[in-house]
């Protein structure tokens, strides 16, 4: 009978089974022991002076890196409040934000997360942020400056510590910026307007038969990222929030539009590919170091390090981008519409998040101090260095003295300058208004952006369907009309 | 004693005193699926009708419902997944039986080569395969498909970044991914249909189209139902794609019903509605389900 | 005999049609290929930073400088591997196991409730996982404190409603009367499932192997999530920290996939030959 011997090779697959389930078995008891306090930290706050505490934080590779040091944080934070722990965990950029918003929904986030500061509003709304206005001693608050501290705050809460504030500029190829016969130091110091942008960057262009190998400007706008391009320009439109001093919403300005047409104009003239619409960032960023572009943006300053490590390996013939050109970044403000030049800020923290439980007054302090810990000090000034950001803490700019910068000293001073102009935070906003904005931007003027982009709807459409439905949202006293 | 066995068509099932073996068979199926599914089920039915907030959510009746009803980007997103589903499932379907198919013939050591090859495709990670169809994608000259078009006289497509083309893009990276797992059940299956069935049939004189029709095609019911019903799932909760290629958008043209939960539950918070619109969404899967079985899961008779 | 004739007195018809097959198979396959294809030759680039990878059909150099990056880029990367294949071991076996029980009992005896309960089962199986995952992360991390656990890890697919799908409807084609047969001779439900059932169900248990591993392989967001340490992650979160800001360590991460693609493809070649020969019923029966 063929029977047995089949059963006898079951037979082996069952005991592997049970092999392999007592193996697992094992393994699961020994790592749940360890760590089995750790989800319970938002609700254990110390009861007596002094007690044990654990503050969990969950942190991005914020800079290169900013992971591999995370045993040392831990540890040096250890070695100057000996009664605290600070767990870190790590996240990808990608996926913090998605675990993060588990974590809140299921109402047990980490005491400390990384994100951006437009992302407070949403978590205050949910109740879920924690105010450290009174844990916070004045010498924590008195160390940052005020402009990036504001960005932390909404209505009369301070929920966290920024760790730094990052401007949105252009970027632009200081050779072909000269062959263009653009003064490009000038623009640095002076802005320029839209229609001299415009016609430089129609100089910019090189083209044959039909087919363009360097556009004059190319911005990254596929997906999510299509709002990036226009908030950089309304904010130079006289639009430097959604909501204007007395909290009418902004964006259903005549000069909303007068954007709207810009961004057709400027694809229409040829200075920027017709593509636009699902060019990513990094497809952007291959055309400016392969000379495919004159400008691209969104620039960040630490991009100025990422072109000359590229033009090292060009010259070391290694390893380079394929097909990438020797490229100087040059950093180049926004241009304006007829308003005062704002630069675009975003500014990144350390926000302190609460659990279910009300947290005692004395773990809300040791938060404050973990914050401020991984804010200031040398952690700061070692990330914001390696991020070419400027500091933002006395303690980081005296921390980062003796880290030497290499760095054009043209686009140093430039980014100072626009650091000066950076858009004010705008705590008076008040949360629900702040939410319903992001959901405006969210179902209707990133998608009907998108469909301006790729030629789809006309600007005049695009402003009639975001007027009628911000007239929904807000009323008709509530927008802006002129 | 076979051809006596294939003609006969009995009850399907045994009878008699396996009730309780077959509750201990089941036990730690039910026992899994009670604790890590029904409970986070149940626990979601209860949140589609409150006002969910961590830290106390509020009684908010069908308002979430109501809501999604008059939702016009729902209805959208679930228009725009019946478009995937129908352009991907059948295909997908079709394809994999066909591979399946020819595959058989060949000899062993062929066989295993293409089994391997198509299966190659399902292992790789959806994130790194996705950075290679953006690539695909690229909507400049220089973009692999866009070179193909100009190969054929064709200015080059915006992919992904116009409502003509988006969904078709990502209808047409389905089209040619992750077929692997659908080849191997079919593969399985076809493999367990014993010869005898065609030596009697070629007794008979049968032909392959013969052959194919009234032994392969039957005995494959209960594979194509399984595949079809799991399809139609996968595909009405696929997420991944959009997320990754598109974020759903330009203009909300591959906005899938799963992204805009998504979006809802983490982006918005609105835990509820989103929860509500889960469970229409399955009432709508269910029912499609329920067709199918009603039209492929009489059991198979030989 | 088969489906396909043998063609046993024309050899050149044989091979002629044999040869058309092949020639369509190869030309559908390089087009799923292709994306697979890409991934292994840019694994061979150097390990360069930014998104702007250089996009080419030809592997422009050959290094394994991304594969010793990876293996250096954490102390954890082994760990990793082995997180993942611990995980995917168990789940794999365990769904083997009871998914082929419940899916015999489904499919071949009669129980009160039978088809109620199968119904509950499927359409829970279509309730989109975004609104469960928050319930089942407060049930896991919250309620079960299991944070960071194996069991954390493993516990939620122990059994999945697909594979117990895939086994009834494989299993209902067997058919009834050897079961009957069988208890005719005195079998107990246990031994007809152990000494029929199981032997004939082969080739859909090691379809289910292979798939259940690879599922639970390149699962992301639930390990994701339930860690919280570098050492307890799986590969496939592993993998996700080569991606930075506006930057992607681009070859590392295909070096990554491609490593995290061997182990499954191990597994394929080493139960492949259960879908080469077929089940016949007639071997049982003897």
């Amino acid at each position: 009978m063929v029977l047995t011997n089949k059963f006898r090779v079951f037979a082996s697959v069952l005991a592997l089974t049970v092999s392999l389930t007592a193996i697992s078995a094992c393994s699961s008891g020994n790592n749940g022991g360890s760590n089995s306090n750790a989800p319970a930290t938002n609700d254990s706050g110390a009861a007596t002076e002094e007690a044990k505490d654990t503050i969990t934080a969950l942190l991005p590779p914020v800079s290169a890196n900013y992971q591999s040091n995370f045993d040392q944080m831990e540890a040096d934070f250890n070695a100057l409040y000996p009664n605290l722990t600070l767990q870190i965990e790590p996240a990808s950029w990608e996926d913090i934000t998605q675990k993060l918003d588990t974590q809140v929904n299921a109402g047990s986030p980490p005491d400390i997360a990384f994100i951006g500061s437009d992302g407070i509003s949403k978590y205050v709304e949910q109740g879920m942020l924690m105010d450290i206005t009174m844990a916070a001693i004045p010498e924590m608050i008195g160390d940052f400056d005020p402009v990036p501290l504001n960005y932390m705050k909404n209505g009369s809460g301070l929920y966290g510590f920024p760790a730094y504030m990052s401007i949105h500029a252009l970027g632009g190829n200081k050779q072909f910026l000269e062959e263009a016969g653009i003064d490009w130091k000038s623009v640095q110091k002076n802005g320029w307007t839209y229609e001299e942008f415009r016609e430089a960057i129609k100089k910019g262009v090189v083209s044959s038969g039909g087919t363009t190998s360097r556009y004059g400007f190319v911005f990254a706008t596929s997906g999510v990222t299509a709002k990036d391009y226009l908030n950089i320009l309304i904010k130079n439109a006289g639009m430097p929030a959604a909501f204007d001093k007395d909290l009418k919403y902004a964006y259903t300005s005549q000069n909303y539009l007068g954007v709207l047409k810009a961004v057709r104009e400027l694809i229409d003239d040829g200075s920027m590919p017709k593509e636009l619409s699902s060019v990513d960032a990094g497809k952007r960023w291959n055309m400016f170091l392969t000379g495919q572009t004159m400008i691209t943006g969104k620039g960040l300053a630490t991009f100025e390090n990422s072109a000359k490590t590229n033009n090292k390996k060009i010259e070391a013939g290694d390893g380079a981008v394929e097909g990438s050109v020797p490229v100087n970044y040059v950093v180049l403000p926004v241009p304006t519409f007829g308003a005062d030049p704002v630069a675009s800020a975003a500014v990144d923290g350390y926000v302190t998040f609460r659990g279910k439980k009300e947290p005692t007054e004395e773990h809300k302090v040791n938060v404050a101090k973990a914050a401020y810990y991984l804010a200031s000090g040398k952690i700061a000034a070692t990330t914001n260095t390696e991020l070419l950001v400027e500091q933002i803490t006395d303690s980081g700019r005296t921390a980062a003295e003796s880290l030497d910068v290499e760095r054009d000293p043209d686009n140093a001073a430039a980014s100072q300058r626009l650091q000066s102009i950076a858009s004010p935070a705008r705590p008076d906003i008040p949360a629900e208004l702040g939410a319903e904005a992001i959901k405006l931007e969210d179902e209707v003027i990133i998608p009907k952006f998108q469909a301006l982009l790729a030629d789809e709807i006309t600007p005049e459409d695009m402003f009639k369907v975001l007027k009628e439905a911000a007239v929904k949202a807000f009323g008709e006293d509530g927008v802006v009309t002129d | 004693m076979m051809a006596q066995l294939a003609r006969t068509v009995k009850k399907r099932i045994i009878s008699g005193d396996g009730g309780a073996w077959a509750y201990a068979f089941i036990a730690v199926a039910l026992v899994v699926f009670a604790l890590f599914t029904a409970y986070p089920v149940i626990n979601a039915f209860i949140i589609s009708f409150q006002e969910y907030k961590p830290l106390g959510s509020t009684y908010a009746g069908f308002d979430n419902y109501v809501h999604s009803f008059d939702d016009e980007l729902f209805w959208k997103s679930i228009k725009n997944t019946i478009v995937y589903t129908l352009l991907t499932v059948p295909v997908s379907l079709v394809l994999s039986f066909g591979v399946a198919i020819l595959i058989l013939p060949l000899k062993k050591k062929l066989q295993t080569t293409f089994k391997a090859v198509y299966y190659l495709p399902a292992v790789a990670s959806g994130v790194a395969l996705s950075v290679v169809w953006l690539w695909i994608f690229d909507p400049l000259q220089t973009g692999i498909l866009n070179q193909l078009l100009a190969f054929f006289g064709i200015g080059n497509l915006n992919w992904l970044g116009t409502s003509a083309t988006s969904m078709f893009s990502l209808v047409l990276m389905a089209w040619l991914s992750s077929h692997g797992t659908s080849i191997i059940i079919y593969l399985a299956a076809l493999i367990g249909i014993d010869n005898s069935y065609y030596e009697a049939a070629e007794l008979d004189g049968a032909s392959f189209s013969q052959k194919l029709r009234h032994i392969v095609i039957p005995f494959m019911k209960p594979t194509t139902l399984f595949l079809l019903v799991t399809g139609v799932i996968g595909s009405f909760q696929v997420f991944q794609n959009a997320y990754l290629m598109t974020g759903g958008g330009p203009d909300n043209a591959t906005t899938m019903v799963g992204l805009l939960i998504f979006n809802n539950a983490f982006k918005y918070f609105e835990f509820g509605e989103a929860s509500a619109q889960a469970l229409i969404l399955t009432l709508i899967i269910a029912i499609i389900s329920f067709i199918q079985f009603k039209f492929l899961g009489n059991d198979v008779e030989y | 005999m088969a489906l396909f004739k043998q063609h046993t007195d024309h050899k050149s018809i044989l091979y002629i049609r044999n040869g058309i097959i092949i020639v369509v198979l190869f030309a559908f396959a390089l087009a799923t290929l292709f994306p697979i294809y890409f991934m292994i030759i840019s694994s061979f680039g150097d390990p360069i930073e930014a998104g702007a990878a250089s996009y080419s059909l030809w592997p422009g150099k050959f290094t394994l400088a991304s594969y010793k990056f990876f293996f250096d880029y954490s102390e954890h990367s082994y760990r990793w591997l082995i997180n993942s294949f611990v995980v995917a071991a168990c789940v794999t076996v365990s769904n083997v196991l009871f998914a082929s029980l419940a899916g015999y009992a489904f499919s071949k005896i009669r129980f009160r409730g039978r088809s109620v309960l199968f119904a509950v089962l499927l359409c829970a199986m279509m309730i989109p996982y975004q609104v469960t995952q928050v319930p089942l992360y407060i049930l896991i991390v919250n309620i079960f404190q299991m944070e960071n656990t194996y069991t954390a890890l493993i516990a939620p697919s122990l059994v999945t409603v697909y594979n117990i799908f895939l086994a009834k409807q494989f299993i209902s084609s067997i058919p009834t009367e050897i079961i009957e047969s069988a208890k005719v001779e005195g079998c107990s439900q246990w031994q007809i499932y152990a000494k029929i059932i199981l032997p004939l169900s082969k080739t859909v248990m090691a379809v289910m192997a292979i798939l259940t591993f690879m599922e639970s392989w390149n699962t992301f967001f639930w390990p994701f999530l339930v860690t919280n340490t570098m050492d307890m992650q799986t590969i496939q979160v592993g993998l996700k920290n080569f991606r930075f800001a506006n930057t992607t360590y681009f070859a590392p991460m295909m070096a990554g996939a491609t490593i995290s693609a061997v182990p499954m493809f191990i597994l394929f070649f080493s139960l492949q030959k259960y879908f080469l020969e077929g089940v016949t019923v007639g071997a049982v029966k003897g």
